[in-house]
């Protein structure tokens, strides 16, 4: 979208502005959230520890780290009956499957019992909060109101047919409800399990490059070359060196294929989207295989580069580019963690400093985004209900050819869209996602992807038949879901397979 | 030794392997595969630009 208002020189409205960065900012704080509980805590957190915890120390535990209701002794003792209840009749379910009992488990079980409690209310929780989007987006995922030029949400305080006050209200108390949550049990259980982990801070850091794009701009954007002032700010952080922010320039990425399943005219030449070519083109085993051919070609990813290095991208990134441009509540947070986890901010890069810079994000945005339901109602309220900018919708107003790029910042990090246009319809699109640039391959130099040099930096594989600690580096950079694991020593010849959560 | 394969690791928008070989209790090399391929680009080829997103919004 950004790309093709970039191209056709389209300036979206205010409310638009504001209501992108609106529904933009619950998909962060949902996301955020999910992943935290969902998608990464089990890693940190032994569900079945928390059978033998004590119900009245767990209550004593919670109770003095946050002044959240649901943290009576009689609580806690309800949670483990049913998880005890689950576990002896053999159905765990979405918990079943885990790495339990792992060496690697650091928690007491009590604080094991109060994290899985708060796993089974963030899941409640999420499916209310992202109501917001739904509100201005129709539905959730995939709203449908975004449109080039702006929204198709109409918004009128006094028309039943349109985002009004009511259903600002009901934004409003949304995410005054998502915040809540965020500060008094996200926050302070992010804080409590990472006390248990400190030496996860100097493990898993990678490739100590971090690319941010900005978003959230609080300004009217002219184009994706003047976005006006973004609330996470664009820039780049090089060699872990917190005192320079460097400035980003769209025409310095390029992206090669040496080693994954395409072919350029030349492979030996990296493409800058503009001129990228998608020619897929599998050289790899056929399946089922047992190994890739990873000295040759071995993945559908690009590897895309800034000016020949490679990046990392996501959070992390953010927060690191937000403190080091002197973005006053990110330090706020930032510090406050690093203060309560007695350790600097070299801490942050690395496994634990990419879970925790997640959390951090979510609560900077969390007490962000209602600053621009208040602007989005004292637009309405006094008469500018404008959403969409209608005068270059007719293909007729175009120019015969036209070519933009459109930036964002999606939950996992850069994103970045490039767009050729040509009698009207599209002629080049390429796109390069957050996970192009932590999951890459190896480049022509054969210089590794963020996933790839983060794996060797330092991880440990207590037990290569339960590799939990390579799931917790892979994790943190949020690629989610269920895996399978296949093991194989090559001494003994043995092939186990593992199903993991 | 051990080489590890975690396969998949999924994503929104498709699968990822990752191999990984261990030696003395560490990870000593790495390698990141997505083992499907998106192909949104040529998708959206030819098509009107102001439907894009709809499109690209799927990955």
């Amino acid at each position: 979208m950004r790309a093709v208002e970039d191209a056709l020189g389209i300036q979206i409205p205010e409310n638009a502005r504001l209501i992108r960065n609106i529904m933009e900012g619950i998909q962060y704080i949902q996301d955020h959230v999910i992943h935290f509980y969902h998608l990464t805590a089990l890693d940190w957190v032994d569900v079945v520890s928390a059978l033998s915890a004590d119900p009245a120390q767990t209550a004593a535990l919670a109770q003095s780290l946050s002044d959240w209701p649901l943290s009576s002794e009689a609580y806690f003792k309800g949670v483990k009956d049913r998880l005890t209840a689950f576990a002896e009749s053999g159905q765990l379910g979405i918990l079943a499957n885990g790495y339990w009992g792992h060496p690697a488990y650091k928690l007491p079980p009590e604080a094991n019992l109060m994290a899985t409690a708060h796993y089974l209310e963030a899941l409640d929780w999420q499916k209310d909060v992202i109501r917001i989007q739904a509100i201005f987006g129709a539905k959730n995922p995939h709203p449908q109101t975004y449109l080039v030029g702006g929204m198709s949400c109409p918004v009128d305080p006094d028309s039943q047919n349109a985002i009004n006050a009511t259903q600002l209200a009901e934004v409003q108390r949304l995410f005054a409800k998502a915040r809540d949550f965020v500060e008094r049990v996200h926050i302070p259980d992010l804080l409590a399990v990472a006390s248990f982990y400190k030496d996860w801070a100097a493990i898993g850091g990678g490739l100590g490059n971090y690319l941010v794009y900005g978003d959230f701009p609080m300004t009217a954007s002219q184009s994706s070359d003047q976005p006006g002032d973004l609330f996470l700010p664009r820039g780049m952080i090089l060699n872990k060196d917190l005192s320079t922010v460097h400035p980003v320039d769209q025409q310095q990425i390029a992206e090669s294929v040496t080693r994954s399943w395409y072919e350029y005219s030349d492979d030996t030449i990296a493409k800058h989207p503009w001129d990228g070519e998608t020619s897929p083109n599998y050289t790899g085993p056929q399946p089922p295989y047992e190994w890739l051919e990873t000295e040759q070609k071995y993945t559908w990813i690009k590897a895309p580069r800034y000016q020949d290095m490679p990046m990392e991208v996501g959070p992390l990134a953010r927060m690191l580019v937000a403190y080091a441009s002197g973005h006053e509540r990110v330090q706020h947070w930032v510090n406050t963690a690093l203060g309560a986890l007695d350790v600097g901010p070299e801490a942050l890069f690395s496994t634990l400093g990419r879970v925790a810079a997640r959390g951090l994000e979510t609560a900077v945005l969390a007490e962000k985004v209602t600053d621009w339901v208040d602007e989005l109602t004292a637009n309405m309220g006094s008469g500018d209900l404008r959403v969409t900018n209608t005068e270059k919708w007719d293909p007729a107003t175009w120019p015969e050819e036209a070519m933009g790029w459109g930036w964002t910042e999606a939950p996992r990090g850069a994103l970045g869209h490039w767009v050729r246009i040509k009698n009207g319809a599209i002629s080049n699109y390429q796109c390069i996602v957050p996970s192009t640039w932590n999951a890459s391959p190896r480049d022509a130099e054969g210089n590794p992807g963020a996933y790839e040099a983060a794996l060797v930096d330092g991880t440990p594989v207590e037990d290569p038949e339960l590799p939990l600690e390579i799931l917790r580096v892979i994790h943190s950079f949020d690629p989610c879901m269920a895996c399978a694991v296949h093991v194989t020593d090559p001494e003994r010849n043995e092939i186990t397979r593992i199903q993991i959560v | 030794m051990a080489k590890i394969a975690i396969d998949p690791v999924t994503r929104i928008e498709g699968h990822l392997r990752i191999e990984a070989q261990t030696d003395g209790g560490m990870v000593t090399d790495a390698w990141s595969s997505s083992t499907m391929f998106r192909g949104m680009e040529l998708v959206l080829r030819d098509r009107d630009p102001r439907d894009a997103w709809v499109f690209a919004q799927r990955i």
